[in-house]
């Protein structure tokens, strides 16, 4: 037996990946906050259509360009926040923030596409005949916030892996900012099919 | 010295740091400025290692992330919200003995017993279980798994002071006529409410809720990331393990009743509603919260507790313990209840899924006091505040299980009905009336009340832990016994009164029309309110005795760090713990790492 390997001292426990673990919780939640909006959604307009009746206003304009650009870009920006990871665990702290910077101003493109989809539809809350317009700037004003959190998230995590925090030998916050990142566009992706094109 | 400087030694600050010593941090003499926001538990350690470094004055309060200081601020309004929640729910027990008219203690209007009605509900879940709980927790669980603080200190600090700045808010907006909502949107009452007020109420509860998973989270992510070598979630103590499973239903449900609230919300303000912000509308939306099956998931560490402290009282192990944390895993399962809303779904009460769940429920607690009284029978039981205050939690939880059954029982029976029976029909359909009835309000009441009286049953084991004193044994005998007279009289009259067909909806004169003596639910009203004096005569003895034995230290402190002879972690560490909680990470092997050898043997699962 190797003397030296005997004599080393013994490895320090795992360390505790808090940030992933609470940003676990933190999706869970969310996505039962909007698994909860979707159902009521979903019951709401199968009952209005069950009797025969119309759930988008004839005078509201839903187009699928806007919504369509938006999960493109946001595909994209999944790729993008995985470089970061990729990056990062490979200490390429510059690619890294190249990556994160990349996935900011691509966030900022889809608010901006959603501020001009939503100047656009014409949808009238508190006006009949149904309660879509209610539930949909419910939908969206609900993932909104909840996309600037998380690129509020992204960003600190930048900053931090910018101050040096993260590396190859920690991870966690660039991963946690990823992994929310991409459960915001798993829910983008529902909102997309179950609000816009299944209209 | 004066408990009411402001300063070191302000009322506020002596509360927070009973027993700990000194309340200024100080290395022989001088005056330290080192800041106690820990962000990373290693540096809670090293405080530790140091020696103690806590922050005296308003600026220890105010400023502090230490999960000690959270808990007990928790625990104490948390108490004082379980006063004011139960002197409303006496106050409208009393209102109902004139059935179908509102005025017997001057309420007003229909309008304001309605939001004094939904005010109890919130007040008592809000701002008196959930805070007892997570106050319980946010203290206890880094002890319990030898963790030198608790995960993300700011993000609990943040909690914390969010969820007080949103009850008070709440509470507030409900007394300027803002409450969540009318039963009747035509009467002149719900032309005179506040619609700005109702507006800040519902954002404010919003706060709350969000606040609340917050605090939530950073126990969860403690008890998963923090747990030391040796320590699987099996070794967990019951206690930890039962937050464990309750936080996780109530961080998957509680989102969906935000989803419903921030529903509302939109369809409220802005201009006129059209559905879910309609005022008749709101709290139909919100009160499946209150309902079953998801009322019994803020009655699962009612099992933790007990667990924990039934066989320590016992002087034996736990045993079946593996069954026991099955046992609270069911309860739990069996408590989500984000689908059972009737707003949406009317007839999901008939449904077979609700219907399993309220027959089912009743199982696991079954199981688990079988656990419990099994490891009793095999120590000889010392007779404590503690004890009796768990096994009277114990108790209104099996009642609220069987309460539940019932009130399922005609779906069930509906189900199973094959038989042209006419005697059997007129059953099935009577049992079915019965839904619509306070049973349900049994339910709820005797859930929640079980979760009070558990938390008080852990404040009375843990408070030399907690305070560094210990608290009155008579006081908590005597708190016990009202708990379990109060809740006989008024749980118990609420499940005669739900069989006597008195409706649910208690504040609309409808309630009261299929009623089939009104004489009778007028007196079990009288008998219901004597019993919820009780229960604020047992949380007034509770919030004396805290006064009498910890603020004014007439408590007793011998053998302090460890009066009981406990089998878990925290009573391995001083009383209070000192920042840091542990001098060296504990190494763990079995879920009672303080009671080896094993005193009695047994079968393990």
């Amino acid at each position: 037996m190797n003397m030296a390997t005997t004599n080393l001292p013994a490895a320090p426990p795992a360390r505790a990946r808090n940030l992933l673990v609470a940003t676990g919780f933190a999706i869970a939640g969310m996505l039962m906050y909007f698994g909860g909006i979707f159902g009521v959604y979903l019951r709401e307009r199968s009952q209005v259509r069950s009797i025969g009746g119309a759930w988008i206003p004839e005078k509201a304009r839903i187009e699928l360009t806007p919504p369509g650009m938006i999960v493109w870009t946001l595909l994209i920006s999944v790729a993008v926040m995985q470089w970061a990871v990729y990056s990062i665990k490979r200490d390429d702290r510059q690619h890294a923030l190249l990556a994160v910077g990349t996935t900011l101003v691509m966030g900022a493109m889809v608010l901006v596409q959603h501020g001009w989809q939503l100047s656009q539809m014409n949808l009238v809350a508190d006006e009949g005949p149904t309660t879509a317009a209610t539930l949909i700037y419910t939908i969206v004003g609900s993932y909104l916030v909840a996309f600037v959190i998380g690129m509020i998230f992204v960003a600190l995590m930048g900053f931090r892996a910018l101050a040096g925090q993260y590396s190859s030998r920690q991870t966690d916050g660039i991963v946690a900012a990823s992994l929310y990142w991409y459960s915001l566009v798993f829910i983008y992706f529902i909102i997309w099919i179950a609000v816009f094109i299944a209209k | 010295m004066n408990p009411f400087l402001v300063g070191p030694d302000c009322l506020a600050c002596y509360v927070l740091t009973f027993g700990a010593s000194p309340l200024v941090s100080s290395d022989n003499g001088k005056r330290k400025t080192v800041t106690e926001n820990q962000t990373e538990t290693e540096s809670n350690a090293a405080d530790s290692a140091s020696g103690s470094l806590e922050i005296g004055g308003l600026a220890g309060v105010f400023g502090t992330s230490d999960h000690k200081k959270l808990g007990r601020l928790y625990i104490l309004l948390g108490l004082t919200g379980g006063m004011l929640a139960l002197i409303l729910n006496a106050l409208l027990r009393f209102e109902r003995i004139n059935v179908g008219s509102v005025g017997v203690l001057d309420f007003g209007s229909s309008n304001q017993f309605f939001q004094t009605w939904s005010l109890s509900r919130t007040s008592l879940l809000f701002f008196c279980i959930l805070p007892l709980l997570i106050g319980l927790a946010t203290y206890l669980i880094p002890l319990q798994i030898g963790a030198p603080a608790l995960s993300f200190p700011r993000a609990a600090a943040l909690a914390f002071w969010a969820w007080l700045i949103g009850i008070l808010i709440h509470v507030v907006t409900v007394f300027a006529d803002g409450g969540l909502g009318e039963p009747d949107p035509t009467s002149q009452f719900a032309q005179g409410m506040d619609p700005e007020a109702t507006e800040l109420s519902m954002l404010s509860i919003a706060m709350v809720v969000f606040a609340l998973l917050l605090g939530t989270v950073c126990v969860l992510a403690t008890i998963i990331s923090q747990r030391p070598q040796g320590m699987t979630l099996f070794e967990l103590p019951l206690f930890s393990w039962s937050i464990l499973v309750a936080g996780g239903i109530w961080l998957l449900a509680l989102p969906v009743w935000l989803s419903n609230l921030a529903i509302s919300w939109v369809d409220f303000q802005g201009g006129d509603a059209l559905r879910y912000g309609t005022v008749e509308n709101i709290w139909d939306q919100l009160s499946w919260l209150w309902s079953q099956p998801m009322v019994f998931a803020f009655a699962i560490p009612v099992l933790g507790i007990a667990g924990d402290i039934i066989p320590v009282a016992s002087g034996v192990h736990q045993r079946k313990y593996r069954l026991q944390q099955i046992a609270i895993g069911v309860l739990g399962g069996l408590s989500f209840g984000a689908f059972a809303q009737p707003f949406f779904n009317p007839d999901v009460a008939n449904q077979a899924v609700f219907v399993s769940m309220g027959l089912l429920v009743i199982l696991p607690v079954l199981a688990f006091m079988g656990g419990l009284v099994d490891t009793a029978l095999k120590g000889k039981p010392s007779i404590s505040a503690h004890l009796i205050l768990s096994l009277t939690g114990m108790l209104a939880l099996l009642v609220a299980a069987g309460t539940s059954a019932f009130h399922v029982s005609g779906p069930a029976l509906g189900a199973i009905q094959e038989i042209d029976d006419s005697w059997l029909n007129g059953l099935i359909m009577w049992l079915r009336d019965v839904q619509g009835t306070v049973l349900s309000t049994a339910v709820m009441e005797h859930v929640l009340i079980a979760s009070l009286i558990a938390s008080i049953a852990g404040l009375y084991y843990w408070a030399p832990k907690i305070f560094g004193y210990q608290l009155n044994r008579q006081a908590g005998i005597l708190a016990s016994l009202a708990f379990l007279g109060g809740l006989a009289l008024s749980g118990g009259t609420n499940i005669i009164n739900g069989i006597l067909d008195e409706g649910d909806e208690v504040y609309n004169s409808s309630a009261y029309e299929g009623v089939w003596d009104t004489g009778a639910v007028e007196f079990f009203n009288i008998v219901g309110g004597i019993g919820s004096i009780l229960l604020l005569i047992g949380i007034g003895l509770v919030v004396l005795d805290v006064t009498v034995s910890v603020i004014l230290r007439k408590g007793d402190i011998e053998n302090i760090n460890d009066p009981w002879s406990g089998h878990t972690l925290e009573w391995a560490t001083e009383s209070p713990p000192s920042i840091g909680n542990f001098d060296e990470i504990p190494v763990v092997d079995n879920e009672r790492p303080l009671l080896s050898p094993v005193v009695t043997g047994g079968n393990e699962l």
